[in-house]
């Protein structure tokens, strides 16, 4: 990956420019097919400062973490997934399992008999399933053992089954082709449910007075959402949703409805062309491609359900120059309307910026943004304002349109919430 | 109640280089191609560079409203300046928000202006809140005109920001201030937006499949061409699917009346348990939505009217009624659902419901006679009222609890479809 940067400070902007765009920005998960998970009891940490006793999955030697690993598999792998529980509550070993809605014969061995299916009841009772990942796409796993409770708990996660087809592809079709992906597991919590387990109170646990009081993607509720992956100081919650593309790049967003209500899942900047739903290209006929997609701003999201759709952004038609007064071209060569590397909209090239923005005193800056209504360019911003968007992107809230679900625990903002960057091109998206 | 003085722009003020954007301005100041005045409407012919901009001007501050049972609530929101002089507008916008905000109609190929003015909250001295327009939907969007205060810009008390945005994209869209969502949102600073296509401008007799269509005022001039003239339809479809004859513009809300108590007497806000207990159809509950005339105006505002929108739906047997519903409550999935009269959908995310979005893609309509929604959704349905028997029918939120204005008679999310 080669890039430079190039910054003309007198003017005040930067311009990137790059040889390669980088394919295929990874979704973190653990890669198949085979899994050894453990259920086990653990913590996670709220933006608000609180705290919230959980279940989770985890590999095998590692703490167990929310949401569970997203298992990575390809289309045709016989997966086998062993797990153990290390629940307990006050001493008493709590039995667990997994369920892989979507999949089709799956088996179960080993383990305990359970009600949904078999169940580890201890970490001397370890159950296996094994399935073939028959269809590429989006699922969930969770688990099969008093679900009311146990989802609730945090014992969930996201599978990703890759096309045979390959790389790059979502299903086995052209019209799923991405460069970038990113995944969307929206849940929310009761704390208070959550409290009652951890004070040992499981017989007692009223599910159905579930309220809740968090909202997350990925695990993480805003602004964590945005702390890098991994980040030491959330240990428990290992995955992020920053999104981020570039001009003409398209990116896949897999959204899981892994809570229990519904939601409306907003992702500004434009609209998505809704591909899949439930692991199934949205096609009349095999082999017809998504003839049946929908176009959205808003997705609903049911519970239960997981979404394919694709965010393509150009800035085309906006009637402006993107670039500005930053020294650009726009070449066509192939009569498309975009330049060729950039995807610049050519018709809108040198067209002047349409409106006088206000003086600085007279405007809020927020912290993403860059000093400038210009793409990869950095304008002057008063002492204290912006420095939290790097390159001079777009920066874009994408969040539950319950804006309700934008708070933690009576605290806004925070909740169901992240931001996605459409960076200048060439900006390097790992 | 104290009535705030503001500082009154009376010049421009002094032009300062703020990088690539050009010349900075102060105050109140309209931004509107052809406009001499200041009053965001353009003059003779406008601007030849800008044939044709569109211009609004918002107000964003607050308010009072009045539920169906009574009872006033106080409110954020945005009132309607356009027409009103730079000096005038922070005076007229004071108190002055209405709900659902002004409606804002434009059509495909318009270039929009639309200037918000702070005009601060008179009622909370204590709060200088700056605010913006997030036009919900539109496609292609630019951070700086997309009113996310954490991604751009937003405008502090006593001045404007214009807002640009090229309409290319005809649709059932919505719009809202971003500044602290939930609460503003909540407050009530939301109001309908939708883009008409320019299939409507096409010459008479035009073909569209086997449908002819109809423009009998027809010039190549569009300022001298009314789109509501002759043939509508709700999008580019090439078939005349989309025509409607009338169209309704109802946006699904609600209101948590403790949480505008909380706000108008800077009490915390229960943001955790916010719980909707006026379900409302463009900012009024049943009986209200049926009502010629508005709701008593609330002495709280001065006795300024501050919901002039009904709900009623009027068609003649045999016409087709264009619903262009969206949602913006911040709690809740509603479902409509249209008694006696089947639904068709026909768009969805301001889109035509085809494969792709796209007018050659694959029909997906379909019938129905309920649509969900959630927050920050938009559905377009036809009725057609084809065989329907005159009489009165009933739109209507299938989440019967919401059938009440805060639990008192029936009321709450309701109108009624007369066939005449
Ligand atoms: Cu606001
Ligand atoms: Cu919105």
């Amino acid at each position: 990956m080669k890039w430079t940067r190039i910054c003309n400070w007198i003017a005040g902007f930067c311009w990137l420019t790059l040889a390669v765009p980088s394919a295929g920005a990874a979704i973190d998960g653990i890669p198949g097919p085979t899994f050894n998970l453990t259920a086990a009891a653990d913590t996670i940490s709220m933006p608000d400062g609180g705290s919230v006793p959980v279940w989770g999955y985890g590999p095998e030697g590692s703490r167990s973490q929310y949401p569970g690993p997203t298992l990575i598999v390809n289309q045709g792998d016989t997966v086998t997934v062993a797990l153990s529980s290390e629940i307990a509550v006050n001493g008493t070993p709590v039995p667990t399992s997994m369920l892989f809605p979507g999949q089709t014969g799956v088996t179960a061995s080993g383990g305990s008999e359970g009600l949904l299916t078999r169940e580890s009841t201890g970490p001397d009772d370890p159950v296996t399933y094994s399935f073939v990942a028959r269809r590429p796409g989006t699922y969930m796993y969770h688990s099969g053992t008093r679900p009311d409770l146990q989802v609730e708990m945090g014992l969930l996660g996201a599978l990703i089954v890759r096309p045979s087809q390959g790389a790059g592809l979502a299903y086995n079709h052209a019209d799923s082709r991405f460069d970038h992906e990113y995944l969307f597991l929206l849940t929310e919590m009761d704390p208070a449910l959550h409290e009652q387990v951890a004070a040992g109170n499981l017989d007692g646990v009223d599910t159905s007075a579930y309220y809740p009081m968090y909202w997350f993607i990925n695990g993480r509720a805003a602004p964590d959402t945005m702390a890098p992956a991994g980040a030491s100081w959330l240990p428990t919650q290992p995955y992020n949703a920053m999104i981020r593309t570039r001009p003409g790049d398209t990116m896949l967003m897999r959204i899981v409805g892994a809570g229990r209500d519904l939601h409306p899942f907003h992702h500004h900047g434009n609209n998505t062309r809704v591909i899949a739903r439930d692991g199934r290209l949205l096609q009349s006929a095999p082999g017809a491609g998504a003839d049946l997609a929908y176009s959205e701003f808003t997705i609903k999201t049911v519970p239960g359900a997981t979404y394919d759709a694709l965010f393509h952004w150009t800035g085309r038609k906006m009637g402006w120059d993107i670039y500005g007064d930053a020294p650009h071209e726009c070449n066509d060569g192939d009569g498309d309307d975009f330049d060729d590397s950039t995807w610049e909209y050519c018709p809108d090239h040198g067209e002047p910026f349409p409106v006088q923005l206000p003086e600085a005193q007279e405007l809020a800056f927020g912290g993403q943004y860059s000093g400038s209504p210009f793409l990869g360019t950095e304008g002057s911003l008063p002492p204290g304002e912006g420095g939290l968007n790097e390159y001079g992107g777009f920066f874009f809230m994408w969040h539950s349109h319950v804006e309700k679900e934008m708070t933690n625990f009576d605290v806004f903002p925070g909740g169901m919430m992240t931001m996605m960057v459409v960076e200048p091109p060439g900006t390097p998206i790992p | 109640m104290e009535r705030i003085l503001w500082p009154c722009r009376t010049a421009l003020a002094v032009a300062i280089a703020a990088g690539a954007s050009g010349t900075a301005l102060a105050g109140v100041t309209v931004q509107c191609p052809g406009d001499q005045n200041g009053d965001a409407i353009s003059d003779g012919r406008g601007d030849p560079d800008h044939p044709n901009a569109r211009c609004v001007h918002l107000g964003a501050g607050d308010g009072y409203v009045r539920m169906a049972d009574g009872r006033p609530l106080y409110m954020f929101g945005f009132s309607d300046l356009t027409g009103i002089s730079e000096k005038k507008a922070m005076d007229t916008g004071m108190l002055a928000a209405t709900f659902p905000a002004p409606t804002i109609v434009a059509d495909e190929g318009d270039e929009l202006y639309l200037t918000l003015t702070n005009v601060g909250m008179a009622v909370r001295p204590d709060l200088f809140d700056p605010h913006t327009v997030h036009y919900h939907g539109f496609p292609e969007a630019s951070s700086i005109f997309d009113g996310v205060p954490e991604a751009s810009v937003s405008i502090n008390m006593g001045s404007s920001l214009t807002y640009y945005y090229n309409l290319v994209e005809p649709g059932t869209y919505m719009y809202h201030c971003h500044v602290e969502a939930t609460e503003h949102m909540q407050m009530g600073m939301l109001g309908n937006l939708y883009i008409r296509p320019i299939q409507n401008r096409l010459p008479d007799g035009t073909a569209l499949g086997t449908h002819v269509h109809s423009n009998p005022d027809y010039n190549a001039d569009r300022n001298d061409d009314d789109p509501t003239v002759g043939d509508t339809y709700a999008y580019n479809d090439g078939d005349g699917s989309t025509r409607y004859d009338v169209d309704y513009a109802i946006q699904l809300g609600s209101f948590d009346p403790a949480f505008h108590d909380a706000s108008e007497t800077t009490q915390p806000l229960p943001f955790a348990y916010m719980e909707d207990r006026y379900a409302m159809l463009n900012g009024r509950g049943y009986p209200d939505t049926v009502s010629s005339t508005p709701p008593q105006a609330p002495a709280e505002n001065g006795g300024i009217e501050s919901q002039p929108l009904d709900s009623l739906i009027e068609a003649q047997q045999g016409e087709r009624i264009l619903l262009r519903l969206s949602n913006l409550n911040v709690t809740n999935f509603y479902t409509v659902s249209s008694q006696g009269i089947p639904m068709q959908v026909i768009g969805r995310g301001a889109r035509i419901l085809r494969g792709g979005g796209t007018p050659d893609g694959r029909d997906l309509y379909y019938r129905t006679s309920s649509v969900t929604l959630g927050g920050g959704e938009a559905a377009d349905v036809l009725l057609d009222t084809t065989g329907i028997q005159p009489g009165t029918y009933f739109l209507y939120t299938t989440n019967f609890q919401y059938l009440t204005n805060n639990g008192a008679d029936v009321g709450g999310m309701m109108t009624e479809i007369v066939i005449n």
